[in-house]
Formats: structure tokens, C-alpha cells, sequence
């Protein structure tokens, strides 16, 4: 118990979040209607609480090995991606069009994770190239050779 | 960002208007999706495949059809979502089954009714056979009747879901002779709950036409009665359940058809309505359909909107009492 | 005709290099095909599974051509009591799958039952855990195993960092197909297990093959005296669930040849093209119209063969995929990942739902969890329930509910295999928690 780690720390939130999901799903599922509708979801519930509980209990006692959880640096490299990414997912995707949005969020990404220097004019052709094949790879596959039609919005 | 959005909602604007213009003189411009609230593989998927074959022709709509698949919860899912996502804009059709829709509408619980489609043109009609295994010592309707009455509730009756044509034709049975089954709904259509009967899981079975013909041609089960007005071309032995004593009419017979969801443009629907039935019609989908198995039934918008009208009135009154 | 096989091997090469499953029978072979690649042995872990799958395949061909009669009245014995069981049974695979923690192995599969149930409950039509309106469909399950397995994966390589880029490039081994057979020819008892497990796995309609592998990969891990190299990178794993993979393919078609029913998707689809040629398959269909018949099982035999080849042949240069620098990889999987779960069912919902099991699941990794056994629950959810449903019914209605699920020799066999993995489960729990608690001291 004495020395909390931030993985520990960690733990014991995500699986605290864990039980509270579970406690949350069996406190529906025993109290919506039709109750027949609800029978299989009650018997997984009570399993699902449990389970969360034991290891919600597990993690504040320390009695679980603990994986390496998040530290500072990976979350401080993960996140631009991962707002860029759900931007790109939840709004832009729709809002601007498959093809555009795909070609925005792609470019982005390689900027900020590309290893290649940021000041040299030729890494940004490079990286403008890569993009445009990659959209006509994207293109060629889903839109020419799938068929599908997928949201257009401004340009494509 | 907000001008260039601005910009483009206002161009879309535009779009739709010059496409309202022209009075849908040149509908369709592109390819038209149809979906089915039922997965690839099943009858309702497989016929319409085949009846939307020929749409590409010349003389039919001159795009063709690409069938989306959107299956879940017996349909519910699909029509949820032509009657509340899907864009009314001609460009996107849906495959309805009656009974189905309509019971599950009276039912409660969806965000469709009859109001919320305009029917185009029905392509089929699939009446529901009472089915029992090849060993079963069940050989007759009255068989089965006398067994029902003398062990109420005993009787294991599979089905493929609730408020679909099946569960529609146990009821309509029970109502009739008076007696009480056990309706067992199975998952994953016709083919699950035919498989119980095979497998000798259940007692009997209620089916498709369709896919109890060819359970039965390849020896795996009898066929007892058909709940329809009269008997069937595939079937002509087969006793309808009125000849055999029980009145129970054609109100569980699975139509299936094309419609588009409310707000459509009506020079569209006028379009599709004058064309879909003549491309039903066509010989290469009245043989392929045959082949399958699957009897077809031709019906103009007029003929679907009065037998939806009908079909209503019918199914209130028999789920009144549920 | 040649379709399944296809798609089953197509479906491949994505997969393990970047541990993203292509169809859904593939996760077992992700969890140690993935580590393969890893270590600079993708070109191996893809040569062993191409030969593996061809005499798993071979062999599922073989005993649809000669038992089809038989294993017909064999597929049909399985009642919803039985299929009930069965499912039960994959959950309490999952315990095991799971090596960081037994508990937390079955709490992923009990996350996966629930997942299962959200959206419209298919026999009564009542509305379940529909938060937002994309789930009225439920959760698709094609991009729910995009954004488990592909999702965690971007956000690890973002986690990384544009700095480390460069040293993290995976050195792909040469490998000769010479010592691949070899190889294979080493793992004799996995090969064997992949091969039956997945047989008789295919063979019971409305389970299909997407547990085959699975079932295959935990049976021999359990059989094995390398029980803790599996999830490494151990090529036992890779065979097992590769061949039982693909000896499900032939079995599975016996429902549909013999009785008309159709066992899984695949043999929807597949009856549906049978018929538009005015084919009906069942009992007679070998007397009516044999060639169609024989020329259809020939193609699979010789798909399988071909496929093997081309696949051995590509192999070498489909490890590559590896080599591709880190930043561009995880732009590329995104923007795949996007588009491929979009165009299931032409629906933006699928995204948003692919996104947010992407997201969490990243999370819970990173505290022990894993997608493996979540994604079981998620695929046995719906066959448990629904068998469970139906079978409580039918077990009201004749002689009540004790009889029908405890009684009868097949009921009998499967409870006690689900007793004996629980008490396996248990056991490793205790076992688990004993090497932890001396870390703990030791740390």
C-alpha cells in the first residue's frame, strides 16, 4: 500500500472504471423492461460486477501485477495523434468528405511523426507524395474497385 | 472554416434544387441502393438479388440496384433505419416483408409504421407450411390439432422470431382450433428454426414455402398444411389449412417488395412505380426465381397500398389480445 | 466456387504483420503470428501458416467427400442445450487465453458478452443498452475487430514517438521453405489437435469456424510442454490455429450439402449462388446433379493447393509490409481502418463505434486486458444467448429446465469439459497470483 506508483495509480482507476461500468450495466439490466428481453444480460451482469469488483479490490490492494501503464513521455507523443485522430473520426470524416478528410488527417500525422527533419524542403514533398499515393491507392481500391460510396462533402 | 462550410451547404442547396427542377426527368443519375433488413444468404436477400437483377437493362431504370444488407433484430433494424436515417431522395430503396413490418409497428417499440414508407411494387408472396421431421408420427393437420388440445402448451412449435409471418400463422392456429402451442422463436431465420424441425429439437415447425419445398424435396421433412387461400403451384398435394378444417386465412402469406421511405419526391415514386413491376416481369427473373423455389407475385403500388391497408386491420385485431 | 478459400487467405498477410485480423476466424492465429513478425520472423510465421492451412484444408475436404452422410447426422445432434454448453464452453476458454491474469482474461470476455447484447434483442425486439443511436444495430462485429485489434495498435506506435522511429524498423529474416516443412513436420500434435479441434468445430451449424481456431490454439497450448512460450511468437500456436482454421472449411459445408441449412454466413451466400443455378443441395444432391457436386468439393481441394503455393511463393515479400516506417504505418492502418468499417453496412455509426472499442481497448491494454478473449465474448454472446433462449423454451414446454440441460451424454461430455477448464483456470489463477505476490515482495 505505501508506495503508489503512477502505474498503480493507473490501475486502479482504469479497473475502478471498469466496476462502475459493471455496476452500472447490472443496475440496468435488472431494472428495464420486458424482464424476458433481459434475462441473458442479467446473468452476464452479475458475473461482469463481480469480476470487476474482485479486481477493483485486487488493484487497491496491490495484490495484481500491474502492467507497464502510461508514462508521462508516451502520453505526452500520444496525444496530439490521438485528438487528430479522433477529430478526423468523429467530425471531419463526415463533415468534409471521406477522401479530403483521410487526405488532411494523413498528411498531419506525418508531419508530426515522421523522423525526417521538419526545416528541409524535401522531406515536405516527400510527404506530400506519400499522401497523394496513398489517397490513390485508397481511391483506386474503394471507391473504383469496391464500389463504395462513401460521404462527399466539399471536393471528393 | 464556418464560410467555406456555409459555402458548401449553400451549393448543396443548389444541387438538390436543380435536381427538383427538372421534374426527375433524368432520375436515376446514379446507381440506386436497396437495402434488406436481412443478412446475405437468406430468402429475402437471395429474391431480391434476382428481381433487381435486370434493373441495369435499357427498358428498366437503366442503373442498377446494389442490395445493402442491414440485418438485425427480425427487420427492425433495417426499416428503423430507412424510416429515420436513410435520405428520401430516390436513391435508396428498401425491401419490405408483410406481415413483418406491420405487425412489429402495431407492436410497438420501432420508429416506423405503414406511414412511414410508400409502397413501389411487390414481387413475391411466400405463404407460411406447418412442417413436421420425416419421422415425426404426425402425418396430418388433424394430427397435429388432436395433439395440441389433448398436451396445451406441449406442442413445440418452431419459427423463425416473433411478429413475423410465422408467429402470425401460430396464432391465427391457435386462434382457430382453439388451442395453445408452444411457438419456440429461433434466431437467424427460416434456416435456424427449419433446422430444429430437421434435428428433431421441436415437434413441428412453421416455415417458409420456399424453404420448406426444399427441406422437403431432399427428404428431411412432411409437409402438412399451407396457410394461404389456396393451394400452391410448388405444392399442389399440400392441403391449405381451410381445406383441413382450420380457418386460418392467407393474413401470414410473407409479401415481399420494394419500397422508398416517406418524403421521396413524387415524380420518382410515379417513375419507380410505373417501371419496377414490368422489370419484375421480365422472363429471366421469372425463371431464375423459379428455379429457387421462391413463388412470385406481381403487384402494382395501388394493389400493395390496399393489401398494407388490409393487412393492418387484420393484425390489429389477432395482437389485440397480446 | 474457390471464394471461402480466398477469402480465408487473402485475408492473411494483413493480419499478422500488424496483428489486425482479417475475417473473424483469425484472431487465435494474430496472437502468435503477430509475435513472429515481431522478431524479424514474418516470413516464417506466413510460410508456416500457408502450409498449415493446406493440411488442415486438405484434410476438412477429405472428410467432407468421404463422411458427408455420416457427419451429417453427427452435425445435427448438437440441440440448443448443446450449443449452449458449447458457448459456455468458449467463454471458459477464454480464461486461459489470457496469460497476464485468468481474472482479468474472463472479465475481457464478460465485457465482450455485454458488448454483445447492446441494440435491438432479436426475439423479443426489446431496445438494450442503446446509448446512442449507431447501436440500434448492435455492434458490428467486423468493425468491432478492426477497432480492437487496429486502434491500440496506431496509438502504440504514436506513444512512441517520433524520436525512436528509426531503430524500432524490424530486420525481416530470410526463411527457407525447406525448414518450414521441416518445422511443420516437428509440431506433429499441434498440427493434429488445429486439424480435429477444427473439423469437428466446423461441423456443428450456427458455430461455424470462428471459434475453431481459438478452441485449436487453447487446447494445444494446453497440451503442450511449452505452455509459456505461447503468445511469443511460438509456432505451435501459429499451426494449431491455422489448421483448424481451415480444416473447419469442409466440415462446415456438410449442413449445408446434405440438409439444406445453411452452417454460417459464408454458406448463405454460398447457398443463394447454388440456387440461382436452380441447384438444391440436400440429400439427393449427389445423386442429382453429381458433377456440380464433385466439381465443387475439386475446386476446394485443389483451391487449397494453389493457394498454398502462391502464398509460400508471396511470402517473403509480404513480410516487408513490417518494414514500412512506424509514422506512415499508423497514418495508413488509421485511414484503412476508417474506410474498411465504413463500408460493412455503408454506415458512419460502425465508425464511430469501431473508434470508441478502439480507444478503450488501448486503455485496458496498457492495465492487463486484452482483446482476445473480449472479442470471444462478443462472437459467443448471440449463440449463447439465443441457444439459452430458445432452449429454456422448448425445456418449459416438454420436461422442464434441469432435464433438458443436464441430462443425455453429449450435455454430460461438455459440462464436464466446461468443469475441467474452469478448475485448469482456477488453478492457473492461484499459481499466477503466488508468482506476483513474491514479485511484489521481491520489488
Amino acid at each position: 500500500m505505501s508506495n503508489i506508483t503512477l502505474p498503480r495509480f493507473q490501475h486502479i482507476i482504469g479497473s475502478g472504471i471498469v466496476a462502475a461500468v459493471g455496476a452500472s450495466v447490472c443496475y440496468i439490466s435488472y431494472t428495464q423492461q420486458p424482464s424476458e428481453a433481459f434475462l441473458f444480460p442479467r446473468l452476464i451482469a452479475t458475473v461482469f460486477v463481480v469480476l470487476a469488483l474482485w479486481t477493483f479490490v485486487k488493484a487497491c490492494l496491490g495484490w495484481t501485477k500491474v502492467g507497464n501503464g502510461i508514462s508521462l513521455t508516451q502520453f505526452k507523443n500520444l496525444a496530439p495523434g490521438l485528438i487528430i485522430a479522433l477529430i478526423y473520426i468523429f467530425w471531419a470524416a463526415k463533415g468534409l468528405g471521406f477522401y479530403t478528410a483521410t487526405s488532411i488527417a494523413f498528411f498531419i500525422l506525418l508531419s508530426l511523426y515522421d523522423p525526417a527533419p521538419h526545416r528541409v524542403l524535401k522531406s515536405w514533398v516527400k510527404r506530400i507524395i506519400t499522401t497523394a499515393c496513398f489517397m490513390a491507392v485508397m481511391y483506386g481500391l474503394f471507391a473504383l474497385l469496391l464500389k463504395v460510396y462513401t460521404p462527399r462533402e466539399i471536393f471528393f | 472554416m464556418k464560410t467555406l462550410l456555409a459555402g458548401a451547404a449553400i451549393a448543396l442547396m443548389g444541387l438538390t434544387q436543380t435536381a427538383a427542377a427538372d421534374g426527375h426527368a433524368n432520375y436515376p443519375e446514379r446507381p440506386i441502393m436497396m437495402m434488406v433488413s436481412y443478412g446475405a444468404g437468406g430468402a429475402t436477400d437471395f429474391q431480391a438479388r434476382i428481381v433487381t437483377m435486370t434493373s441495369g437493362n435499357e427498358d428498366a431504370l437503366g442503373m442498377p440496384i446494389a442490395i445493402l444488407n442491414k440485418p438485425g433484430a427480425g427487420g427492425r433494424v433495417g426499416w428503423n433505419w430507412l424510416a429515420g436515417q436513410a435520405e428520401a431522395d430516390g436513391y435508396t430503396l428498401g425491401a419490405y416483408n408483410v406481415p413483418h413490418f406491420i405487425a412489429q409497428s402495431i407492436k410497438g417499440g420501432v420508429e416506423y409504421s405503414t406511414a412511414s414508407f410508400e409502397p413501389i411494387a411487390n414481387w413475391g408472396a411466400d405463404p407460411a407450411v406447418l412442417v413436421v421431421g420425416k419421422d415425426s408420427e404426425f402425418n396430418t393437420l388433424q394430427d397435429v390439432v388432436d395433439f395440441a388440445k389433448a398436451n396445451p402448451g406441449k406442442l413445440t412449435t418452431s419459427g423463425a422470431g416473433l411478429f413475423v409471418g410465422h408467429h402470425i400463422a401460430a396464432l391465427q392456429m391457435e386462434k382457430a382450433g382453439d388451442m395453445k402451442m408452444a411457438y419456440i422463436p429461433t434466431k437467424g431465420g427460416g434456416a435456424a428454426a427449419m433446422k430444429a424441425v430437421i434435428a428433431g429439437d421441436v415437434m413441428a415447425g412453421i416455415n417458409n414455402l420456399s424453404d420448406a419445398f426444399r427441406a422437403a424435396q431432399a427428404g428431411n421433412v412432411k409437409i402438412l398444411a399451407v396457410a394461404d387461400l389456396e393451394r400452391n403451384e410448388f405444392l399442389p398435394d399440400v392441403p391449405t389449412m381451410m381445406e383441413s378444417g382450420l380457418a386460418v386465412d392467407n393474413a401470414s402469406v410473407n409479401f415481399r417488395g420494394v419500397m422508398v421511405p416517406k418524403g421521396t419526391p413524387q415524380g420518382i415514386i410515379d417513375k419507380l412505380a410505373a417501371t419496377v413491376p414490368t422489370m419484375f416481369e421480365n422472363s429471366r427473373v421469372a425463371g431464375k426465381m423459379k428455379a429457387g423455389g421462391s413463388p412470385m407475385h406481381v403487384m402494382n403500388r395501388d394493389e400493395v397500398l390496399a393489401m398494407w391497408a388490409a393487412r393492418e386491420e387484420t393484425l390489429k385485431e389477432l395482437l389485440a389480445g397480446l | 466456387m474457390r471464394l471461402i478459400r480466398q477469402l480465408l487467405q487473402a485475408a492473411q498477410f494483413r493480419r499478422f504483420l500488424l496483428k489486425i485480423p482479417g475475417a473473424p476466424a483469425n484472431i487465435a492465429t494474430t496472437l502468435d503470428g503477430h509475435a513472429m513478425a515481431l522478431n524479424g520472423e514474418g516470413a516464417k510465421a506466413l510460410q508456416l501458416s500457408f502450409l498449415s492451412s493446406a493440411v488442415g484444408g486438405v484434410f476438412g475436404v477429405l472428410l467432407l467427400i468421404f463422411l458427408t452422410p455420416v457427419l451429417a447426422q453427427w452435425a445435427l445432434a448438437f440441440g440448443p442445450s448443446h450449443l449452449f454448453w458449447l458457448a459456455i464452453l468458449g467463454v471458459t476458454v477464454i480464461g486461459s487465453l489470457d496469460s497476464a491474469s485468468v481474472v482479468k482474461g474472463l472479465l475481457s470476455g464478460c465485457i465482450g458478452l455485454w458488448l454483445a447484447t447492446i441494440g435491438f434483442d432479436d426475439i423479443m425486439g426489446a431496445q438494450r443498452f442503446i446509448f446512442h443511436p449507431s447501436l440500434g444495430g448492435g455492434i458490428n462485429i467486423i468493425a468491432a475487430l478492426i477497432g480492437l485489434f487496429a486502434i491500440p495498435q496506431v496509438i502504440t506506435m504514436f506513444a512512441k514517438g517520433h524520436k525512436n522511429d528509426g531503430t524500432e524498423a524490424i530486420q525481416v529474416q530470410k526463411h527457407p521453405i525447406k525448414s518450414a516443412v521441416s518445422e511443420l513436420l516437428r509440431y506433429k500434435r499441434a498440427m493434429g489437435i488445429g486439424t480435429i479441434t477444427g473439423s469437428i468445430i466446423g461441423l456443428i451449424p450456427g458455430v461455424g469456424g470462428q471459434i475453431a481456431g481459438l478452441v485449436a490454439y487453447d487446447q494445444s497450448k494446453k497440451f503442450s510442454p511449452d505452455k509459456d512460450k505461447f503468445g511469443t511468437g511460438h509456432p505451435e500456436g501459429l499451426i494449431a490455429a491455422e489448421s483448424a482454421n481451415n480444416a473447419m472449411v469442409g466440415p462446415s459445408l456438410v449442413p449445408l450439402l446434405t440438409l439444406s441449412i445453411p452452417g454460417s454466413p459464408t454458406a448463405a451466400v454460398l447457398l443463394g449462388g447454388l440456387l440461382i443455378h436452380g441447384i438444391f443441395p440436400g440429400t439427393d444432391l449427389f445423386d442429382n446433379h453429381p458433377d456440380v457436386a464433385w466439381t465443387f468439393i475439386n475446386s476446394m481441394l485443389i483451391g487449397q493447393i494453389l493457394m498454398c503455393i502462391f502464398g509460400l511463393y508471396v511470402a517473403g515479400m509480404a513480410a516487408r509490409v513490417a518494414q514500412v516506417p512506424q509514422s506512415m504505418m499508423a497514418a495508413i492502418v488509421l485511414g484503412l481502418a476508417v474506410f474498411g468499417s465504413y463500408s460493412v453496412q455503408s454506415s458512419m455509426g460502425d465508425v464511430y463505434v469501431m473508434a470508441s472499442l478502439g480507444v478503450m481497448m488501448y486503455f485496458l491494454e496498457r492495465f492487463g486486458f486484452s482483446a482476445a478473449p473480449l472479442v470471444l465474448g462478443l462472437i459467443l454472446g448471440p449463440i449463447a444467448e439465443s441457444n439459452f433462449i430458445q432452449g429454456s423454451m422448448i425445456a418449459t414446454a416438454t420436461d422442464g429446465l434441469a432435464p433438458y440441460f443436464f441430462t443425455g451424454p453429449l450435455n454430460l461430455f461438455l459440462i464436464a469439459v466446461v468443469v475441467l477448464s474452469v478448475l485448469y483456470s482456477g488453478y492457473m489463477e492461484l499459481r499466477a497470483r503466488r508468482y506476483t505476490s513474491k514479485e511484489e515482495i521481491m520489488g
